[in-house]
């Protein structure tokens, strides 16, 4: 009687290449981009520029972290960057008004997790869509950072335990990429292998679905926007100790670079499908795009042409050639 | 059709049986879930009219009727989605009322939705674990998920191979098996199935109704909506007709047909 229609097995192999299509795909590109780069110019392979592209990679690499889990559910955060410099004026201030260093850190991941709630619960529970939320918050968050600053950068000085979050280095490597290493690391590990994680997944996968089984779906989905809070709070306080100085002007563009890496590696804007992975890759692409075109005397304002170029040509790759019609060969099917 | 409803109100207060279910073998047991007199407003409409029913342990009962007859509203009240403006609900004996879907689920309540509320994104074993993951500490158990996940469909002789592959990659009858196992495996009082064999092939629809008389025979209620009329005769002990929000007649399998389910449902009140 058990008479279901089966589908044929294909090898593992194979449903293992077309599940990890994806980040397999930009995996291969940032590997182009390595050998182009190591090929073209002499410097790019020293070990000083790699550290180099990893301390500068490292903010991007948190928020991209966090917003991974935030595309996962369906949603965007586009206030990303104004939180990062929001935080990055808050703490100057507070640091110059002569708080201790440690204090300014923890309060300063608290509130960026309490802008993180607050937009959190406009969207899973006021149910405005994430993208007009995040934008209000984009112009809001940084309209406060320009007022309390007045538009002046404003230098921190003497604080040297803050100072080594930004340019410290332990066993030769940069304390902002360690940081990064272990966001993206813990990331990881909560998405895959957490009660939570799965709970992301499953409200971007179906919410309608998790909320049937009574999963707590509103929860999961403001939840996330904590996240991205702390995690852009985080990288505001690396910002800060690294250039020395809080400004309202900081982290500019930095919401669409960190959405940028995400979708290059690969996450679905859809809400469901992403992975860490991706991102990491995703968001090291894009740093080894941008250093490598400095090193290779192209005029700076070129480096937004070209990293635009290569993310709508990656996604292309992505949803038209590594998906549905995945073939080694490109011989068979009527690809589009 | 009055003299039935007064009937069953009666059989529960005295514990008499129904001459109207004599045939179905529920002989003086206390019903898993008594409704009375259940109603339910949508603005100006009246989507329950008041409606009695009764669904014994290890029992398959048939709910059909027109579209907007109160099928679907009726058992989202059982499940719990909606709660009623007036009646009661007795689960094996006891008042309950539920607060919403979470708590019907935690007194065994459990619905196999048409959609399937599957997440294509997760893989098969945590599809049927969905919202009841094992944790070993803070972190998933996928170990025993996956071998759990196996005893399940096996008890229920689905076949699926690989339980690490996406749910998307499966066929509709695989999804609604997968679907159906999800409810019926954790220990369910009243499973409810609300459309289950309206998207699938034919040899699917064959294996879907096994399964349900398999889930039957463990002790389970089974609430079955459907528009195969054929598919009731295949599982069902007793039909309930809706109608207008009403509950317009109820038969035991043995003393209907075709013919006079579909005079039922289009309202030709045609009482034997």
């Amino acid at each position: 009687m058990t008479a279901y229609t089966e589908r044929g097995q294909g090898s593992p192999w194979a449903d293992f290449l077309s599940e990890q299509a994806q980040v397999l795909s930009i995996a291969f590109f940032f590997l182009v981009c390595v050998v182009f780069f190591a090929v073209t110019t002499d410097t790019f392979m020293t070990l000083g520029n790699q550290l180099n592209v990893i301390r500068q990679a490292a903010p991007i690499l948190i928020v991209a972290v966090a917003m991974t889990f935030v595309i996962i559910t369906g949603g965007i955060d586009l206030s990303v960057g104004s939180q990062v410099a929001l935080v990055n004026a808050v703490a100057a201030i507070t640091l110059a008004a002569g708080l201790p260093w440690p204090v300014v850190v923890v309060a300063m991941l608290c509130f960026g997790a309490l802008i993180g709630l607050g937009q959190g619960w406009f969207v899973a529970y006021q149910g405005i869509p994430a993208f007009i939320v995040t934008l209000a918050g984009l112009s809001m968050l940084r309209g406060i950072a320009l007022y309390l600053t007045q538009g002046y950068s404003i230098p921190i000085k003497g604080v040297p335990g803050f100072f080594a979050l930004g340019r410290g280095e332990l066993f030769g490597i940069p304390v902002p990429a360690l940081i990064a290493i272990a966001v993206a690391i813990l990331g990881y590990v909560v998405i895959t292998s957490t009660r939570y994680g799965r709970q992301v997944v499953a409200v971007g996968s179906n919410m309608e679905a998790a909320r049937r089984v009574g999963m707590p779906a509103r929860w999961a989905i403001a939840s996330v926007y904590v996240v991205a809070g702390v995690a852009s709070a985080l990288a505001g306080l690396l910002i800060a100790a690294r250039l020395g100085s809080g400004s309202s002007n900081a982290a500019v563009g930095f919401e669409l670079q960190v959405i940028a890496a995400v979708v290059l590696g690969g996450t679905s804007l859809m809400g469901g499908r992403g992975t860490i992975v991706g991102t990491i890759l995703g968001t090291l692409t894009i740093a080894v795009i941008g250093n490598g075109l400095i090193l290779m005397h192209i005029s700076p304002f070129f480096t937004q042409i070209v990293t635009g170029a290569i993310i709508l040509i990656a996604i292309w790759l992505n949803t038209r050639i590594f998906t549905a019609n995945f073939r080694f060969g490109f011989a068979r099917g009527n690809r589009p | 059709m009055s003299d039935r409803q007064q009937e069953n109100a009666v059989a529960v207060g005295s514990g008499r049986v129904n001459p109207a279910r004599n045939g179905t073998a529920n002989g003086g047991r206390v019903p898993r879930i008594a409704l009375r007199d259940i109603r339910k407003n949508f603005g100006s409409l009246q989507a329950l009219r008041g409606v009695d029913l009764d669904i014994y342990p290890g029992e398959c009962l048939g709910l059909v009727g027109d579209n907007a007859a109160g099928k679907s509203t009726l058992t989202k009240i059982i499940s719990g989605t909606y709660i009623p403006d007036d009646g009661t609900m007795h689960l094996d004996g006891e008042p309950v009322r539920f607060s919403g879907p979470a708590d019907a689920r935690r007194r065994n309540i459990e619905m196999v939705f048409q959609d399937l509320s599957l997440c294509d994104h997760i893989d098969v074993a945590g599809n049927l674990f969905l919202g009841r993951e094992v944790t070993k500490g803070p972190f998933l158990d996928r170990k025993t998920m996956l071998s759990e996940a196996r005893k399940m469909l096996d008890a229920l002789e689905i076949r699926i191979p690989r339980l690490t592959g996406k749910v998307a990659q499966l066929s509709g009858g695989q999804r609604q098996a997968i679907a159906i196992a999800r409810a019926a495996s954790f220990d369910p009082k009243v499973l409810i199935m609300d459309e289950p064999t309206s998207a699938l092939a034919v040899a699917e629809v064959e294996a879907v109704l096994s399964l349900i008389n398999r889930v039957k025979a463990t002790g389970v209620s089974v609430i079955l909506i459907t528009h195969r009329l054929q598919d009731l005769f295949r599982v069902c002990d007793r039909i309930a007709v809706m109608y207008e929000g009403t509950k317009v007649a109820e038969r035991s399998i043995a003393e209907t047909d075709l013919e006079d389910l579909v005079k039922l449902i289009v309202g030709e009140k045609d009482e034997r």
